[in-house]
């Protein structure tokens, strides 16, 4: 696959078609919004839900995301045209629920649901929770998500 | 229990040929340096005796993670600036790459993700050694880092084939799966890398770290410590997705690893936070 693009953790990247972006994930949130008239697609992989201040604005969703959106509307995106699909946030298997680090998963994608409802896109389809981990491939033709989790592969074609 | 599967295994296990190697310097290296009367010539002297070897641990010694900031064109000069643990670390690097840095089918990891995930483990294991006052380990805590995984590379073939029988054990028993791994094949990733650190002659401390990183309360008590330390390294990047692979996040967090390094809850995700900055300090050595 020559149009592969890899996006590291607390990184994003917004492409178009035909473009594939991958990236890998196991707390992190994978946040693949996707504008289908234009085939322009953002991947944005964050590491913690709430940016203290001004830590570096794309680890954290509720800064990468907005930076994220920014960038395809700056790109001719049009919001009414974009959905977002969303994976990862899992959590160890074995941990002692005291430890807010147990909760990151969680947290994670819950700061991403708030991060989008403010600009008002939908989540179309989301792989979440558990203890899996993921390799989610986004390939920008169609917008569909391939995740890999477990050996098994699932594919969510909605945009 | 796949009994022909634990067969083959042990008969691996029992013909130490099969296991992967290392060059004996490594295992020189790293007893030398614990030997607090050696001479930094005869560390460098054996390290020149390879001289393949040598170039390659020259390019490290001069990466944004190991350098200092003054070239070093020499291994003796290494050694006088970075010091002697460093230049031990480097030599790990520089030569178990070539046994981690591959395709590990079972545990479902592309090339270099493995390698990746040692690396990450070393700098973070370090890190926390430094924090938790325990410098004066911190450069076990980075070799056992790239290690602790080394099992992975000989047990991913057993895994394909069993690994839906695996998953299901751990759902069925609610155990983790290197548990899993251990009821299903009769072996976990753990124990057979203990067995590649024993044929390499690597000290006992570091073969406690491979046997011991997922279950750190069972390592023997002069060793608690350290196995803890790199046991919350592991815990901390693969929940950052860092070498993450079909095994996913289905191991336990220790608590009283946590305790035991009185880590709190802020600092624990400040070490998480700090994972993406670390992985850009390590862009040269991966």
């Amino acid at each position: 696959m020559d149009n592969l693009l890899n996006i590291g953790v607390a990184q994003f990247t917004v492409a178009e078609n035909p473009v594939i972006m991958r990236t890998i994930l196991g707390s992190c949130v994978g946040i693949c919004v996707y504008e289908r008239n234009k085939k322009i697609g953002g991947l944005a992989h964050i590491l913690l839900p709430k940016n203290p201040g001004n830590a570096n604005p794309e680890k954290y969703a509720d800064t990468a995301i907005p930076m994220l959106i920014q960038q395809m509307l700056k790109k001719g995106c049009k919001r009414e045209f974009m959905t977002a699909k969303i994976a990862g946030g899992a959590s160890m298997f074995k941990f002692k629920s005291t430890t807010t680090l147990a909760n990151i998963g969680e947290n994670n994608v819950e700061a991403t649901r708030q991060a989008l409802a403010k600009f008002s896109i939908p989540i179309v389809a989301e792989d979440i929770g558990g203890s899996a981990g993921r390799i989610i491939d986004f390939f920008l033709e169609d917008g569909r998500l391939k995740v890999k989790a477990s050996g098994d592969e699932k594919i969510y074609y909605k945009v | 229990m796949h009994e022909h599967i634990q067969q083959r295994i042990q008969s691996i296990i029992q013909n130490v040929e099969q296991l992967p190697s290392l060059p004996d310097v490594v295992s020189k290296i790293i007893n030398m340096v614990n030997d607090p009367d050696v001479s930094f010539k005869h560390v460098a002297d054996e390290i020149a005796k390879d001289q393949a070897i040598t170039a390659n641990i020259l390019k490290l010694c001069n990466s944004a993670y190991f350098s200092k900031g003054k070239e070093i064109s020499s291994i003796d000069r290494a050694i006088v600036i970075l010091g002697l643990k460093e230049v031990k670390d480097i030599v790990v690097i520089a030569t178990t790459k070539s046994v981690l840095n591959k395709v590990i089918v079972g545990y479902d990891l592309a090339r270099g993700e493995l390698w990746k995930h040692g690396v990450a483990v070393a700098m973070l294991a370090k890190k926390i050694a430094t924090e938790c006052n325990q410098k004066t380990i911190a450069d076990i805590a980075f070799t056992g880092g790239i290690i602790h995984d080394v099992g992975k590379t000989v047990l991913a073939l057993f895994v394909q084939s069993t690994f839906k029988d695996i998953l299901n054990t751990v759902t069925e028993k609610s155990i983790t799966f290197q548990e899993a791994e251990k009821v299903v094949m009769g072996f976990d990733h753990q124990q057979i890398g203990e067995q590649v650190a024993i044929k390499w002659k690597f000290p006992m401390v570091l073969q406690s770290i491979v046997r011991y990183h997922h279950e750190p309360m069972n390592a023997p008590d002069d060793h608690k410590m350290i196995v803890s330390i790199v046991h919350v390294a592991n815990t901390l990047c693969l929940m950052a997705g860092i070498g993450i692979g079909s095994d996913g996040l289905y191991h336990e967090l220790n608590y009283d690893a946590i305790k035991l390094l009185s880590l709190k809850d802020s600092e624990l995700e400040k070490l998480f936070a700090d994972i993406p900055e670390l992985m850009m300090k390590a862009k040269d050595i991966l």
